[in-house]
């Protein structure tokens, strides 16, 4: 909010609003707090020394008791302090931010009891909730506030905020809404418009699915797996021997040569005496799912690997999302990023997450997933499984391709039964 | 226990002898997850047995959001926790008239990294608050700890554990409700990732001890405290495949026992000098006597009874009986002594909540919201009532002052007996 368009629009507002003369302060306060600490009402006073001693709370309850004392203070404070603190409040301190939120909450339920309410800055306000730079808790806090301060304000402010990191959510279930009414009313066209829209935006699973079913029922096909970044395309390795569930700490053949290169043309001794090599495998499962126990074999008490190379069109910080059945742990580029122990526990979409490195053109991960024993109870079936993808830290996808050699479908092992 | 804690009831314990000098009945508050002992056991001895939606409702107050932690009460107050809004990282601390049910005040507070829950069953607000009567503690799903003043409210304290700590991977979200020992608030943190016990300052939030736990992953299940016959105490958690005994003073470990499932939830009870745990489903209920070294599983292990384990419902006791009840309805009494089955009985209706008693009754709380009462402690079964409120209920209930308190989805219900006079 500190570029010069954005202050001349707080002008404006000033120019246009209709305020009272007590709210004037007010909106003052709020802009030249906006605009920038050259301003002199931000000069250090009581209120700045109060805001600072929050500011310094932090890990192992640090700045408690002086953050207790100055939320005190602050609390006494009316409207004009809300500038500087919706200022103060966008931080990414959450221990700061929770001391702040004490005082919103105390100042704005006394203000909205009082009779009449006095006049809150709504604009302002407004202006903050659209503005995507500031935390996103404190701009819904501050939207719950001006909901209430102009009801229906949230249904009039959400449908522009497809991208937005915060209401993404919010503007796609949105969208999706229209689009179905649009459907209803015999509008192809306008639900497709809408429904792509909410593809393209959607970044949780469900609302990807629920936006991808949409469009299938208007005829439009489109790629979870490509817009959610899950890595289908894999070398497949095992089964490995590993009694109970020891196969968690064994550091079988792959895990040795991780660092050099896995050697894809060996052969190991398997479970059972038999020779095991790797094998070509692609999952045909809208979410990338691969079901080992299909692709490898129908046993427990073992180890599997999966090997692939993806190409990434730049260096770039990702995340990798993960799960499996059992537990799994993953080298990329010969380095672990990470190990997770669990077992019977199903592969969940998203699990586990670890934010790495990829280095622009090919990137070698290696998968290590074990296979543990029976459940107790014999009724439980045997599941061995992983899913896998490379996604931006909001789940959307970021342009990572296959870089594994392409193999006709019909001699790749496939998970297509998996398909939901 | 010498703490502050303690100390309110031994004063409680002084005004419950002059109310019977004086022949009003007076009764416990109800502090923390489980009620004072841990138990889920109070010494009321007027609370009712009979009650619908309409009749013996003192007063019913909405709740905002998802929550499944038990009311606690401390003299007039009713605190509770909730959480709501996107990923249900929004938190609450509600604090309410134990009289009129009226919200004293609400503190609300922003999780710092809500994991995934399971509809009903679970929330960020899974944890019980805990309470020594002038300030409340309140840990969530989301791994923040709260401390606030009783009275006000008044933040005076947070700790974000996964700010500091790693962010808990829990696919039900966190469910270990916090214990108070001393000047310390002891908290259980085991899940997919690196599982601890840490020991919180109860006025300043900063570390005492903690201790981590590599070999312990995903648990629900909250720590006992107990105190042995020497007068030491030990503090007791139920984890991964183990039961284990830490000083609750520095975190050393002493004793830990085997045989435990790989996910627990129920909490140990402490009855007479003997530990009763259990983890399931079919996992074994396990008799231990406390005090050992080193691994007491051949040696302390009293008894062990797979019969009816539950999965989630913590178990009770009541006069030599222990009673369990499987997540799908299943009853099932055994003698403390041998840990031999009394009796087994359908009760009806899914289970979520754990059983708490007064005197020798017990109340059962089903997912149908359905309280139904027996008599404990005897040979046979024996049913007193079922009492329907009429809205789902996940939530563990709470007993105080002789009234009855259950959290359904939407409200906090407070249930009084039909001859209690409205104050």
């Amino acid at each position: 909010m500190r570029n010069v368009a954005n202050q001349q629009g707080w002008v404006v507002m000033l120019r246009t609003q209709r305020v009272s003369r007590s709210s004037v302060s007010v909106l003052v306060l709020f802009a030249c707090c906006l605009i920038g600490p050259s301003v002199s009402v931000s000069k250090a006073d009581g209120i700045d020394d109060d805001l600072a001693a929050v500011a310094r709370t932090g890990p192992g309850g640090r700045g408690s008791v002086a953050a207790g004392t100055a939320t005190r203070r602050l609390s006494r404070n009316g409207l004009e302090l809300l500038p500087r603190l919706l200022q103060a409040m966008d931080t990414d301190n959450i221990v700061a931010a929770n001391w702040y939120r004490t005082v919103f909450e105390t100042i704005t339920r006394r203000e909205l009891s009082r009779d009449p309410a006095p006049e809150f800055p709504v604009s302002l306000l407004r202006s903050y909730v659209t503005n995507p730079k500031r935390q996103g808790r404190v701009r819904r806090l501050v939207l719950d506030l001006v909901e209430r301060l102009e009801p229906g304000a949230t249904r009039a402010l959400i449908p522009g905020m497809l991208d937005d990191p915060e209401f993404r959510d919010d503007a796609v279930a949105a969208a999706l809404t229209r689009g179905d009414r649009a459907k209803q009313a015999g509008q192809t066209d306008t639900a497709i418009a809408e429904f792509r829209k909410a593809f393209r935006s959607a970044r949780s699973p469900g609302q990807v699915g629920t936006a991808a079913d949409r469009l299938k029922g208007v005829g439009q096909e489109v790629s979870v797996v490509a817009h959610m970044g899950f890595v289908t395309h894999w070398h497949l390795l095992g089964p490995f021997d590993a009694p109970g569930t020891s196969g968690f700490e064994l550091v079988l053949p792959p895990e040795k040569q991780v660092a050099a290169g896995v050697d894809l043309a060996a052969t190991y001794d398997g479970k059972g005496g038999g020779k095991i090599k790797w094998v070509r495998h692609h999952s045909s499962d809208r979410l990338g799912q691969s079901n080992l126990i299909r692709a490898i074999a129908p046993v427990k008490e073992a180890v599997g690997y999966a090997y692939t190379e993806v190409l990434s069109p730049r260096s770039q910080t990702v995340q990798i999302r993960c799960g499996a059945d059992d537990n799994l742990t993953i080298w990329l580029n010969g380095k672990q990023v990470l190990k997770r122990l669990q077992w019977l526990n199903g592969t969940r979409l998203d699990r586990f997450r670890t934010t790495v490195s990829l280095k622009r053109g090919r990137n070698r991960m290696l998968v290590k997933v074990c296979q543990g024993p029976q459940h107790k109870n014999p009724a439980v079936p045997n599941n061995w499984s992983m899913q896998l993808r490379i996604c931006d830290a909001q789940g959307g996808g970021v342009g990572v391709t296959n870089g594994l050699p392409a193999v006709p479908e019909k001699n790749a092992a496939n998970s297509r039964e998996l398909n939901r | 226990m010498r703490n502050a804690f303690c100390n309110v009831r031994d004063w409680l314990t002084v005004l419950v002898v002059i109310s019977a000098v004086t022949g009003v009945v007076r009764a416990e508050n109800w502090s923390g997850w489980r009620g004072p002992s841990r138990n889920g056991v109070s010494a009321d001895t007027g609370v009712p047995v009979k009650w619908s939606a309409e009749s013996n409702v003192a007063w019913k107050t909405p709740l905002p959001g998802s929550g499944i932690s038990n009311p606690i009460i401390f003299d007039n107050r009713v605190f509770v926790t909730a959480s709501d809004g996107k990923s249900l990282a929004n938190l609450h601390v509600i604090c309410l008239d134990r009289d009129t049910g009226e919200v004293h005040w609400q503190q609300r507070l922003w999780g710092t990294a809500p994991t995934r829950y399971h509809g009903n069953k679970s929330s960020m607000a899974s944890p019980s608050p805990v309470t020594d009567g002038r300030h409340v503690w309140a840990f969530f799903g989301t791994g923040d700890v709260f401390c606030l003043e009783a009275a006000t409210g008044h933040l005076a304290w947070h700790r974000s554990l996964s700010g500091e700590y790693g962010v808990i991977e829990n696919r039900f979200a966190a469910s270990s409700s916090p214990i108070l020992y001393r000047d310390t608030l002891l908290l259980q943190v085991d899940h997919y990732g690196d599982s601890y016990l840490v020991a919180l300052d109860h006025k300043t939030g900063a570390n005492r001890w903690k201790v981590d736990r590599p070999g312990r992953w995903l648990s629900w299940s909250s720590p006992q405290l107990i105190r042995l016959s020497n007068g030491r105490h030990e503090l007791i958690v139920c984890g991964s495949q183990r039961v284990e005994s830490f000083d609750p003073g520095s975190g050393q470990a002493l004793w830990s026992a085997g045989e435990m499932r790989r996910e627990c939830i129920p909490t140990p009870l402490f009855i007479d000098g003997r530990l009763y745990v259990v983890s399931g489903p079919s996992g074994p209920s396990m008799r231990i006597r406390p005090g050992g070294r080193g691994d007491v599983t051949s040696t302390h292990v009293e008894w062990k009874n797979s019969r009816g384990s539950p999965f989630v419902p913590s178990a009770i006791v009541v006069g030599k009986r222990y009673y369990l009840v499987t997540d799908a309805g299943i009853a099932t009494c055994l003698d403390t002594t041998t840990g031999k089955s009394v009796w087994q009985k359908r009760f009806g209706g899914g289970f979520t909540a754990s059983p708490v008693a007064a005197g020798n009754r017990i109340y059962w709380v089903n997912e149908s919201g359905v309280t139904l009462v027996i008599r404990g402690g005897g040979d046979r079964y024996e049913e007193l009532s079922r009492n329907p409120i009429g809205e789902s209920v996940f939530a563990s209930p709470a007993i105080s002052q002789n009234r009855f308190f259950l959290r359904t989805t939407r409200h906090l219900v407070c249930v009084k007996q039909s001859d209690e006079k409205t104050p």
